[in-house]
């Protein structure tokens, strides 16, 4: 007995020990030059924010070992193919660093196939760090963009009853308000790159509210900088040049009489950058949602003093900000047909971030072609 | 295997043996008396890099169709009085023409489109040979609904051609506003060759590799939107290879016409003048290695470590005037900008750092680089004054005189996908001294903006002599680059 023990120690030090070993079989991503990925033993993308892995459940499934080789995954692009026996569906996976500068990205296609002869449903995982936050469009950790995300198919997602649904990014302290006002005008969400900021609220369906925007411009000091367009369901558009309105470090507030305009039970909020801005970041401090018979005053919202009667006071970027969807695993409920499907990812690779999709040229073809094209030619420094 | 120099923008191999041979009886001054920072390095034979080798020369692909409504036509436009056999000889005498003077290849549909099974046909060849344009030229009003079409459809840039009569505003405002689509109303041919000159720009872009000299590191990478490669070496490459580039009788040459053509010459000595040409010569002989087309390097980290003896600001105005991009100070985006002003306006650019004149309302355009041959590649140059590198008092930097009246461009990619596009007109050049700064400097007035202190505020602009935000704005949609410009008034 104690032998048998001994023996079950032993072999668990020597697994202990081998384990660095394991993690030594990783399979190189190939660039020209960059920063380099890895893929592990387990058929998991290994990245400096830590790794992407896939993994199907459901019936019929199963989960095999992988396969995993350097190979060519497209002519005349170098990469990593995982192949693993799902049982039900076979499951492939191929990755490739597309050369996107200035630090590259890695592009994650997930090849699914039925095996059955018949449309089969899994459920697919996209295994993430700890804390990641799935977007519409982007997963991010920190504030870093980890994974871009295709249009279609859209995962699952638990939806809260409000919260900001965009591609934005919080900035807890960046205003400094220099009228008295309420906390909320401390911090904004900004739009980096041009992207809106979005918010979505439940209400009844059909409902009306007076909403009002808070903003408070701190980083121009004159106006026509970063004009705004503010977009509340229901209510006509207004644009908003905070410096211009209330001046530079001064907050402000802009009324919009909103109506939940289709019926679908959700209000619908957005800040974008007014077409042609120099500045192409839009802002947002604060918001408040009051029923539709209260109208307090410009200075009394501004102050904070309204607070009370408002249905939502949000704090935009502030800590009590949040997204609609929570937190969680990225899921797909998928139906493969034995024809096959595919999902590509981009992940950022070491040291990057990966643009929105939608706000890049870029496409899997073009990635593709441009990994083959500087791959062919990649060669060392040149002598005289 | 023989090399055709397709591109039209630049110096030919003859122009440039002229540019050099015209300085050979100053040649021998250059030559004699090198002391202090001298080169020590002597003539090995080493042989020269024709510049118009390094310009990228893109295979250019342009699909064509006329697209017309069966005839003979009766009542709508054009009517029946538009000589449509006359009209079809002058489109295709012109395409003729266009394709000699750009160097692209334009393949015409054999018979005009005229039904909707003619669009399919024509629709189908484009998406089967990828050409990197379709360019159409309507000859009815009732076209219009084809080329909204194919704007949609067809994932080619398209170039739409609406002589006078054939659209009514309304009918062309909304697709001519489209990501992807030039549309020109006009009985003006060249405007039509703008458009196709974009088409040739983006295609040169794509074929460019940059090399961008900086840090310690190599590698590639690709823009996104252009399609440019950037080829990062470290920067000690190039002064390495500067220190072992001999004096050439190309590079005595290059010194001495450099003197020659100069107005008057300030500061520099003639082994500045020497060393200018070696950089010159250097950066070619690089580029040639590196299979590169355009570079930018960190020169005033080179020149702050005493790395070499000169900053490359005359040498680089050299390269510019041969349509090969150099910019200063490892700016990825300065060069980009830079490449715009090359290959779709045909000139070289002036890469500056922008400063507001409160006292006049202008705004002061400084840098110690720019191009010379400000009306294009093949015009004659604009004069300079030999002055050395102001920062430093180092090696030779132009100050080219601008001239005064004249509309300028400023262009400046923020990133890949957007760009900065302002016009003004030059008012003066600024001497340095009494200014501080760089040598060449120009006061512009800028369009439309009431105080100059509002103009974007945006590090190295890139001027360009002409007013051409039409031209650039039209290439930016084309392409779905946005652009942006300074507010007109800001306060």
């Amino acid at each position: 007995m104690v032998r048998t023990w001994l023996s079950c120690l032993a072999a668990a030090l020597l697994a202990g020990l081998a384990a660095p070993g394991l993690a030594q079989r990783s399979t190189p991503v190939p660039t020209p030059g960059l920063a380099p990925s890895h893929v592990d033993a387990e058929g998991r993308l290994v990245q400096d924010w830590g790794t992407l892995g896939i993994a199907l459940s459901g019936e019929g499934v199963r989960t095999g070992p992988p396969s995993v080789s350097a190979v060519s995954v497209a002519p005349g692009v170098p990469g990593v193919r995982v192949v693993r026996d799902g049982g039900v569906v076979a499951l492939e996976k191929a990755v490739f660093r597309a050369p996107v500068w200035p630090a590259g990205l890695d592009v994650v296609t997930v090849r699914l196939a039925s095996n059955t002869g018949r449309d089969a449903p899994v459920r697919l995982t996209v295994q993430l760090p700890q804390g990641a936050r799935v977007g519409r469009r982007l997963v991010t950790l920190g504030g870093r963009a980890l994974v871009g995300l295709p249009e279609s198919p859209t995962p699952v997602r638990e939806v809260r009853e409000w919260g900001h649904w965009d591609e934005a990014t919080d900035l807890p302290g960046w205003a400094r308000p220099e009228s008295e006002s309420d906390p909320a005008f401390r911090n904004i969400r900004a739009g980096m790159g041009g992207v809106p900021i979005a918010y979505r609220f439940s209400v009844q369906p059909g409902a009306a509210a007076n909403v009002f925007l808070g903003f408070c411009e701190s980083h121009w000091q004159a106006a026509g900088q970063r004009p705004l367009v503010c977009q509340v369901e229901g209510a006509p558009l207004q644009e908003v040049d905070p410096i211009a309105r209330w001046g530079v470090h001064r907050p402000g507030v802009v009324l919009f009489a909103a109506r939940d305009a289709n019926g679908d039970g959700k209000l619908d909020i957005a800040v974008l950058p007014k077409p042609g801005a120099p500045d192409t970041n839009p802002i947002l401090n604060a918001i408040w949602l009051f029923p539709a018979g209260a109208a307090p005053t410009a200075d009394a919202v501004v102050s904070g003093r309204m607070n009370a009667l408002a249905t939502r006071v949000v704090d935009v970027g502030g800590p009590g900000d949040q997204a609609l969807e929570a937190a969680g695993a990225l899921l797909y409920d998928l139906v493969v047909p034995s024809a096959g499907m595919e999902l590509t990812l981009l992940v950022a690779s070491p040291g990057a971030s990966v643009e929105l999709p939608g706000r890049t040229a870029w496409t899997p073809e073009t990635l593709r072609a441009a990994a083959a094209r500087v791959m062919a030619e990649w060669r060392g420094p040149a002598s005289r | 295997m023989g090399h055709e120099h397709r591109c039209r923008g630049c110096l030919s191999r003859r122009q440039c043996l002229q540019f050099i041979s015209g300085a050979a009886i100053a040649a021998t001054a250059a030559s004699g008396e090198l002391a202090g920072a001298a080169p020590a390095v002597r003539d090995r034979g080493a042989q020269s890099v024709d510049p118009a080798s390094l310009r990228p020369a893109p295979r250019v692909r342009v699909a064509a169709a006329l697209l017309r409504m069966p005839t003979p036509y009766w009542l709508g436009w054009p009517g029946t009085t538009f000589d449509l056999d006359r009209h079809s000889r002058q489109v295709h005498a012109h395409i003729e023409a266009s394709r000699r003077a750009l160097g692209i290849d334009i393949e015409v549909a054999d018979q005009p489109i005229q039904d909707e099974a003619g669009l399919n046909s024509l629709m189908q060849r484009v998406a089967g040979s990828r050409p990197d344009a379709l360019l159409v030229v309507l000859q009815h009003l009732a076209c219009w609904g084809w080329v909204d079409r194919l704007s949609r459809e067809v994932k080619v840039p398209l170039l739409v051609v609406s002589p006078v009569g054939t659209s009514f505003t309304h009918t062309m405002v909304g697709i001519s506003r489209r990501p992807g689509v030039y549309v020109v109303s006009s009985l003006e041919w060249p405007t039509v060759e703008d458009g196709l000159r974009m088409v040739r720009a983006k295609r040169m872009f794509e074929e460019t590799r940059i090399l961008w000299i900086h840090g310690n590191q190599r590698n590639e990478t690709v823009l996104d939107w252009l399609g440019t490669r950037v080829r990062q070496i470290p920067r000690h490459t190039f002064n390495e290879w500067f220190d072992r580039e001999p004096v050439t009788a190309e590079v005595r040459d290059v010194a001495a016409d450099m003197r020659r053509r100069a107005r008057r010459i300030v500061e520099p000595t003639a082994d500045d003048a020497v060393n200018a040409a070696r950089a010159y010569t250097t950066a070619k002989r690089l580029l040639a290695a590196e299979q590169a087309n355009a570079l930018t390097m960190d020169c005033l980290g080179m020149v702050g470590a005493r790395l070499v003896p000169t900053p490359p600001c005359g040498a680089f105005m050299l390269l510019l005037d041969q349509g090969i991009t150099a910019g200063c100070e490892a700016d990825l985006f300065g060069a980009t900008s830079l490449m715009l002003t090359s290959y779709l306006l045909g000139r070289p650019g002036f890469l500056s750092n922008p400063v507001a004149e409160t006292a006049k309302n202008l705004l002061v355009s400084m840098h110690c680089t720019s191009g010379s041959r400000l009306w294009g590649f093949d015009k004659r140059p604009a004069p300079y004054i030999m002055r050395d590198h102001s920062e430093s008092s180092l090696g030779v930097a132009m100050q080219v005189l601008w001239p005064v009246g004249d509309a300028v461009t400023y262009v400046r990619f923020t990133h890949a996908g957007e760009v900065a596009v302002d016009t003004g007109k030059v008012v003066s050049n600024v001497a340095t001294p009494p200014a501080g700064g760089c040598r060449t400097a120009i006061e512009v007035a800028i369009d439309g903006v009431a105080d100059v202190r509002d103009v974007l505020p945006l590090h190295h602009q890139v001027v360009a002599l002409g007013n051409h935000r039409r031209v650039v704005r039209s290439f930016c949609q084309l392409y779905g680059i946005n652009t942006i410009h300074s507010p007109a008034a800001a306060a």
